[in-house]
């Protein structure tokens, strides 16, 4: 990061830029969010980790159903714990925002619906995906025929090849189909 | 050096946010009403675009040469501003710059370079911007149709598409615990309705044949029947206070009739309930559009033939048109939420609170922008109007929007309507101004009195005129035979209609073939993995070439890979 918190250097400014999808000023605006989050003792060290708790806290982050799965995919941290340098942040503002392309954001749509992260999106991983949309409360889930009948339908739609789950290419055909996608997924500060 | 870069990058900064007019407000309303609504707000901001572009042009181009040199119009004795221009349109307006009477028909300067061609000038100006715009629209029909049109495939509507189209920019806690909510009933409604599949006996299908056939009957002959008595209601047309009563009186119809049309909706069953909002979209259309046609062949026909300074009348009409199509917009924003919302909480809970509803305001959007086109010939200075209408109506409708109306129950299909959106834009309301503003310029003498083309036999001759000037000076005989051989000759028009038509039919022939592609593929996806002994599932690359066919080659390649190694 920066020589001060405050600051974000040209030169890394720039080299931000060429490496995400991010225009100058949305770059400088993630620092700005990104310091707030940090405690005053971490400020001044080289590279800060932001606590998983200190992001699901920003409002962008606070209501989505996504956002525990969104820390772990972009977190780079070897505990495994959610938390994110200022580099990941700027990985996932990028992902999110307006100009990537169809196939960023479909993989990472893919990893952040993989919830046990095998690489593959199977019965399992697609139960918990329904479950996170429609509610959590036991009033509010979906009968478990129902459930059934909507993984099957569901695979029915994408499983090309037959094999019960959907991988990444599977996954990014069927997503090529629905244009409300890319301008659905986009978070921006 | 390092300040001259900072220096730069701070005014690019600060320019870039200041002319992403309404970032903030756009954010807030896509974060809590989501993408749909979000859709019209964008639609607006673009439509005021136009217009602001349309203004510069007009302004820089025509208005200002005017006024530089005749600086005060020249309004008989007798005529002053009362309070009533306005809205009338009339009266002292309509000598000023506002109105195509206004203009002159001289070569303004002193000749030599400092010429200024009015006639060229304005004609230029006009066709620059259609074309312009055309383009426009054109362009972004186009992108729009190929990425949300051709490439969304409509069969499987089902459930990925639901799950896919989970909105990550909604932040209110509020706004999300209710698309949780319509997510769930919407799953179920899909759900049961795979299950229904049930054909329906004949009798049946009969009777909603029947009830089809009835409501658009209805529907058209409604069209139609205010079509008549709007023609009629022209010929009154003649003192100044009653000249406001026509515009009150389309614009009441296109309030009314179409909330006539959704009661519809409770007799009819459609199948999709796409096709429902289908079915209104083009009703209002042909409502909307018939009124137009009538009003439009009405000027035409009676007014070019019976006032002297007809061009300067239709510009005051379309002006009263457009501020009483704000009025009622604004009283429709009233009405249809503010009202509704009452209503919906306080008497009837079961109406509960009101939706927006994106259609039957782009709509209105439409008509307001068809309206400003048409204009655009007859009185220069109406996008000021427009522009000062869009910006308040912005305002308006967000506010409604946050007091007033729910985020919506069904996610809905916001990148097919948009889609559909322009595509109403382009053909009915752009192609429409632009024939009629092309017959105009085209056939109808322009008056003798008042105006940039007076004396002349129709507008276009002003081109002729100028075209024999060109040919007397060497220099420009290619424009000359251009404008001969091209765009004055029938043959080239024909072969270009011809060739186009070719093109269409081997792109159509390809198509085909690529359809046919995909089916025996994807059978032999299916074929190749089933035949798979054991191993891991088919890892595959990502190269995007041609969408539709390569993907399965691609995965085809993998899997057979997969298997051999």
């Amino acid at each position: 990061m920066g020589t001060t918190a405050s600051q974000l250097r040209k030169d890394l400014l720039s080299e931000y830029q060429e490496l995400t999808f991010l225009t100058k000023q949305e770059i400088i605006l993630a620092h700005k969010r990104f310091s707030e989050l940090l405690s005053k003792e971490d400020r001044n060290i080289p590279t800060p980790r932001v606590p998983m708790e200190k992001v699901l806290s920003l409002p962008e982050l606070k209501s989505n159903p996504f956002r525990k799965r969104i820390c772990h995919v972009f977190s780079t941290s070897d505990m495994k714990d959610g938390s994110l340098t200022f580099e990941d942040f700027l990985d996932l503002l990028s992902a999110f925002s307006d100009s990537a392309t169809l196939e960023i954001k479909s993989h990472y749509a893919f990893r952040i619906f993989d919830f046990d992260d095998d690489g593959t999106l199977d019965g399992g991983d697609l139960e918990k995906l329904v479950n996170c949309l429609t509610g959590e409360t036991d009033d509010t889930r979906l009968t478990t025929e129902e459930m059934r009948q909507l993984i099957s339908n569901i695979l029915e739609e994408s499983d090309i090849d037959k094999d019960g789950t959907v991988n990444l290419s599977e996954f990014q055909h069927v997503i090529s189909r629905s244009p409300d996608f890319v301008s659905s997924f986009k978070i921006v500060l | 050096m390092n300040c001259f870069s900072d220096c730069s990058t701070t005014i690019s900064l600060v320019t870039k946010q200041t002319l992403e007019l309404w970032r903030g407000t756009m954010k807030e309303v896509g974060g809590k009403f989501g993408t749909g609504v979000l859709s019209y707000f964008k639609f607006l901001k673009w439509l005021l675009m136009f217009n602001i572009f349309s203004f510069l042009v007009n302004f820089g181009f025509i208005t200002i040469p005017q006024l530089i040199y005749h600086p005060t119009p020249d309004i008989p004795a007798g005529v002053s501003f009362k309070g009533l221009e306005i809205l009338t349109g009339a009266g002292y307006f309509s000598h000023t710059v506002m109105y195509y009477g206004g203009y002159s028909n001289k070569t303004q300067g002193t000749g030599g370079r400092s010429e200024y061609n009015m006639q060229l000038a304005y004609f230029f100006t006009v066709a620059a911007y259609m074309v312009l715009c055309g383009a426009a629209l054109i362009y972004s029909m186009a992108s729009s149709f190929r990425k949300k049109y051709v490439l969304a495939d409509s069969g499987l509507g089902g459930a990925w598409q639901l799950l896919c189209s989970w909105d990550f920019s909604v932040t209110n806690e509020k706004a999300v615990r209710q698309r949780k909510n319509n997510l769930r009933i919407q799953l179920k409604e899909s759900l049961s309705e795979k299950v229904q599949v049930a054909l329906l006996p004949l009798t049946e299908r009969l009777k909603h044949y029947g009830v089809f056939l009835g409501t658009w009957l209805l529907s058209t002959g409604m069209a139609l029947g205010c079509g008549t008595s709007v023609y009629f209601l022209c010929q009154y047309d003649t003192w100044e206070a009653a000249t406001l009563l026509l515009p009150f009186v389309v614009s009441l119809i296109n309030l009314v009739v179409p909330l006539f049309y959704s009661l519809f909706k409770k007799i009819e069953h459609y199948s999709n309930p796409r096709m429902q909002v289908y079915a209104i979209i083009v009703r209002n259309v042909i409502l909307k559009m018939s009124i137009l046609g009538i009003l439009c062949s009405y000027w035409m026909k009676d007014v070019a033939n019976t006032f002297s300074c007809w061009e300067s009348i239709v510009g005051q009409a379309l002006y009263r048109l457009v501020i009483m199509d704000f009025l009622f917009i604004m009283l429709g924003s009233f009405f249809g939420e503010f009202l509704s919302n009452v209503i919906g909480t306080k008497c009837i809970q079961s109406l509960g609170v009101p939706e927006f509803d994106v259609a039957r305001n782009v709509l209105d959007l439409i008509y307001a922008q068809t309206l400003a086109w048409i204009g655009i010939y007859f009185s220069p200075l109406l996008p000021v109007i427009q522009i000062i209408k869009f910006f308040i109506l912005f305002y308006l409708k967000k506010v409604s929007l946050t007091q007033n109306c729910q985020p919506p129950r069904r996610a809905g299909r916001a990148a097919q309507m948009q889609t559909i959106f322009i595509a109403i834009l382009f053909f009915p309301s752009f192609l429409g101004a632009l024939s009629m503003v092309a017959y105009t310029v085209w056939t109808l003498p322009p008056s003798d009195k008042c105006g940039p083309f007076r004396g002349l036999n129709t507008t276009f001759s002003a081109i002729q005129i100028w075209m024999d000037d060109l040919n007397r000076v060497d220099a420009f005989q290619w424009t000359v035979w251009i404008y001969q051989h091209v765009i004055r000759s029938e043959i080239f028009y024909f072969l270009v209609s011809l060739i186009i038509l070719v093109f269409i039919y081997i792109f159509r022939q390809i198509t085909q073939g690529r359809q046919l592609l995909i089916t025996l593929l994807r059978q032999q996806i299916v074929n190749v993995s089933s035949g798979e002994l054991s191993g891991p599932t088919c890892l595959v690359h990502q190269s995007w070439c041609v969408r539709s066919g390569c993907v399965y080659v691609m995965m085809l390649l993998k899997c057979r890979s997969n298997i051999f190694s």
